[in-house]
């Protein structure tokens, strides 16, 4: 195991060196040490919260694999996927949420080269743009599940429990929609940390490991518009 | 630290997903076979997806044992759906 000295050092003086032993490691990935985190022989420059963001992003692609699997083998071996009453999706709108996730993926990698050059005001402005890209994304799948101004699938006889086709689609997509909560919770909580200054002077890993959960957000997305949405119904 | 800054690239693939959006939304109006309008459309999503690995999560500029010990896990289940849809729609057949 190869420890740093100045990362080490850096976290045996904040913490006392006293339960650490001659090593200090265990402490030495939290906070911002490692920024200065050296180059590994496998891992390269990749800091080890960005290893686990990694690490929990492959589990949860398997959790939303498990979804979307049973969804395709229930309408795979269904004979009829629309019951008669149930609504159409709505293609054009949910294109138009997907581009805004799009949108927001972006100004998220444009926030993280803000913090890696140290622009200040440049990096509060795309975070600032990211969060509300996502709490629009949130609006619109209220609005396509309840209806805003207008009746929402619920309302035209789009039921959980109702069918399979009810049922899968509400848990996918509403897996999807506690994903996006969240990273609008977490981009927020990182919103207000830029703005008390802890990612000046160019300290953008935990910019870029809040990035990787969402980029990871829309991503699945991109899965869940084309086979849940796009896929057209079995032919009656 | 390598920082991996390149913001005409981000708006390339910005340009590139968003065109990709709109084919396939294109190509489920265009009112082609049920068989060659799935593939199409996966393979739409598959290089979407694969640019937002790529480019937005860094992962071009990963080493490659952290590139493969993420796709090799996140290619798992779609090799899973590919078997296991494939026997769900073969049971359904009229045999």
């Amino acid at each position: 195991m190869s420890t740093t000295a100045v990362s080490a050092k850096e976290a045996v003086s904040k913490h006392g060196a006293a339960h650490h032993g001659a090593h200090g490691h265990g402490h030495d990935m939290q906070g911002d040490e490692h920024e200065h985190w050296p180059p590994d022989a496998q891992f390269g420059s990749a800091s080890l919260g960005k290893i686990g963001m990694w690490f929990f992003l492959c589990s949860d692609a398997l959790s939303f694999g498990g979804l979307l699997l049973g969804y395709g083998i229930l309408r795979g071996q269904s004979t009829q996927w629309h019951h008669p009453g149930e609504p159409e999706l709505g293609i054009n709108f949910t294109a138009g949420l997907t581009f805004l996730l799009i949108c927001s993926s972006v100004t998220m990698v444009l926030a993280h080269a803000a913090a890696v050059e140290n622009k200040r005001k440049e990096m509060l402005l795309f975070l600032g743009l990211t969060v509300l890209g996502g709490a629009l994304f949130l609006v619109g799948q209220f609005k396509e599940y309840f209806g805003i101004g207008g009746p929402g699938l619920i309302d035209e006889g789009l039921v959980f429990g109702h069918s399979a086709y009810a049922s899968t689609f509400y848990l996918i997509t509403s897996f999807h929609g506690c994903h996006v909560l969240t990273g609008v919770i977490y981009l927020s909580v990182i919103f207000i940390r830029a703005l008390l200054g802890q990612f000046e002077g160019g300290k953008h890993n935990h910019i870029e490991i809040a990035g990787l959960f969402w980029h990871f957000v829309d991503l699945v997305w991109i899965i869940v518009f084309t086979f849940v949405y796009l896929v057209p119904s079995t032919p009656s | 630290m390598a920082s991996h800054v390149n913001r005409k690239e981000y708006w390339i693939i910005f340009g590139v997903l968003f065109a990709l959006t709109v084919l396939e939304v294109g190509v489920v109006y265009m009112g082609i076979a049920r068989t060659p309008l799935f593939v199409a459309l996966s393979g739409l999503a598959l290089v979407k997806a694969t640019c937002v690995g790529l480019f937005f999560m860094h992962l071009k500029h990963e080493t490659s044992i952290l590139r493969r010990s993420i796709a090799i896990p996140m290619s798992i289940p779609a090799f899973y759906a590919l078997i296991l849809i494939a026997e769900g729609m073969w049971r359904r057949l009229p045999w």
